[in-house]
């Protein structure tokens, strides 16, 4: 087994292979890639595919070479890319069973009852038979991987006979695993998306979180743009500074306009999650946060608890549409059904309203 | 030591060539190809007394034959017009041609024969696929 050895350099760093999600999971490789996969050399028993961190595998296929210890069974799988060896450790039930085999058999079995002996026994006895492969069954493995004398094996965690008399099991592992290649494991693993991504997005959605931020820490129930205008002032000049690097700032839009331009985008965002709702539509533009609103809450409220009185609605509770256009009428034309959703699920995190099936709610 | 690796082939595949192209190595004076696994082959004649077995498959409106060399797998029960799955080594003998020394002979009667074709090609495809990046990735780099 010949693997070219990778350059440290190349190697991710050790602190984000767990961002990998391949990580985590049991990979389903080709046994030929399993044993062409470099180790790490930072951590011994890490194998890089594709500069995704591997240690552990999921294999299925045919056993070509066994041999039996006292301890653990040592199968050859060959998935018809590669042979490995795994080490399958035998458990403690199936070796007690060997002890256990004579003496369990002077055990009286009562006649037509169920005897949790017997019962206990059959089922070693299926566990057994699972985990006694012959040189040509089917054998499905999970485990980590180890290199030993030079030697890739997997050292086995779960591992068991698969009856698969007509070949669908395999048939539907080879359809699965060149999709499972192509969908995650031969596509290289993005740790930063937004550092390559689209800037403008990326600022739209970090001034989205900076506003949001800044509600929650100072509980703001209302404000004007101009209020939250400066808050966004260093996205727009860390922007116009990397972009004044590469060229001359030709007769674009000022950075007062941008200012103004950013704000607009993110009210429109917020105003689309629900986070903010202006209560009357005016020349003063001013903004409610939802979530701060006491008068909103208390008339959604109100409309819950006096309509859940109406025989109407008693048994099944209001409808989130019915609830919008009581709200609309009451309280004000603008609020939106995002504003009302948030709104309902804080109400509902208090146990103010009951939600009795989904979009519908009852207070008592 | 482990065994070499099976890689799965069709029954057309023995005669025609392709097999033969693969990893051979020569021993005791004889060819010895590592490699295989037969598909779906049709039990049709079984000669205990020699240890060796008929299998037939049809392919492109041709039946393709191949004979099976069964003492590593007995006894099994052979079930004439059965279909089976072989894993072992092809030898070209001298006077008998080309055999398969079975090391594992399976009966997956029923299986779905279209499907698992299907599944094979749709494996070597993706080799092939990838072959061809990883040459295309080289090929750059050898350039400069």
């Amino acid at each position: 087994m010949q693997t070219a050895a990778m350059d440290p350099a190349d190697e991710p760093s050790s602190m984000l292979w767990g961002l990998d999600p391949m990580f985590s999971a049991f990979a389903r490789l080709y046994v030929k890639d399993i044993l062409q996969m470099t180790e790490s050399i930072q951590v011994p028993g890490i194998y890089f595919y594709n500069s995704h961190p591997v240690y552990k595998v999921d294999v299925l296929g045919t056993v070509v070479y066994k041999r039996e210890r006292e301890d653990f069974f040592c199968y050859g799988v060959d998935d018809g890319t590669g042979v490995i060896n795994c080490m399958c450790w035998k458990s403690a039930l199936l070796k007690e069973d060997e002890g256990l085999g004579k003496s369990s058999e002077h055990l009286a079995v009562p006649q037509g009852g169920f005897n949790p002996v017997a019962e206990l026994k059959k089922l070693r006895q299926a566990q057994q038979s699972r985990c006694h492969l012959e040189i040509g069954e089917l054998l499905r493995v999970r485990g980590l991987l180890k290199t030993s004398r030079q030697e890739r094996e997997i050292m086995a965690s779960t591992f068991y006979k698969v009856n698969d008399p007509v070949m669908a099991v395999q048939i539907a592992w080879m359809m699965e695993i060149p999709q499972l290649y192509r969908e995650c494991y031969d596509k290289t693993f993005q740790l930063q998306p937004s550092a390559t991504g689209n800037s403008t997005i990326s600022t739209l959605s970090k001034a989205t979180n900076i506003l949001k931020d800044f509600f929650q820490q100072r509980s703001v129930t209302r404000f004007r743009p101009y209020d939250v205008q400066d808050l966004l002032q260093p996205l727009i000049s860390s922007q116009t500074q990397t972009a004044s690097k590469d060229q001359e700032p030709v007769a674009g839009p000022s950075t007062c306009q941008q200012l103004r331009q950013l704000l607009k985008e993110v009210l429109v965002i917020l105003q689309d999650e629900g986070i903010v709702y202006r209560k009357v539509k005016s020349q003063d533009e001013v903004y409610h946060v939802t979530a701060q609103d006491k008068n909103l809450l208390l008339a959604v409220k109100d409309v819950i608890r006096e309509d859940s009185k109406r025989e109407k609605y008693a048994e099944k509770g209001c409808h989130i549409l019915h609830i919008l256009s009581a709200v609309r009428q009451k309280y004000s034309l603008n609020v939106s059904k995002a504003a009302l959703e948030l709104v309902l699920k804080s109400l509902e995190c208090n146990s103010d309203i009951v939600s009795t099936s989904d979009n519908y709610y009852i207070a008592f | 030591m482990l065994p070499a690796t099976a890689v799965f082939h069709f029954p057309w595949e023995i005669k025609s060539g392709a097999v033969q192209e693969g990893e051979a190595v020569r021993t005791f004076g004889r060819w010895v190809f590592y490699v295989l696994f037969l598909l779906y082959f049709l039990l049709v004649c079984y000669q205990p007394e020699e240890s060796k077995a008929t299998l037939s498959a049809q392919h492109a409106s041709k039946e393709h034959n191949v004979v099976i060399h069964t003492l590593f797998v007995e006894p099994f029960n052979p079930i004439i017009g059965a279909q089976y799955v072989v894993l072992g080594e092809i030898e070209n003998a001298e006077g008998v041609g080309v055999m398969v020394r079975a090391r594992v002979l399976n009966c997956v009667d029923g299986v779905n024969v279209a499907l698992l074709q299907k599944a094979i090609n749709e494996q070597r495809s993706f080799f092939r696929e990838r072959e061809c990046k990883q040459h295309d990735a080289a090929q750059p780099a050898d350039a400069t």
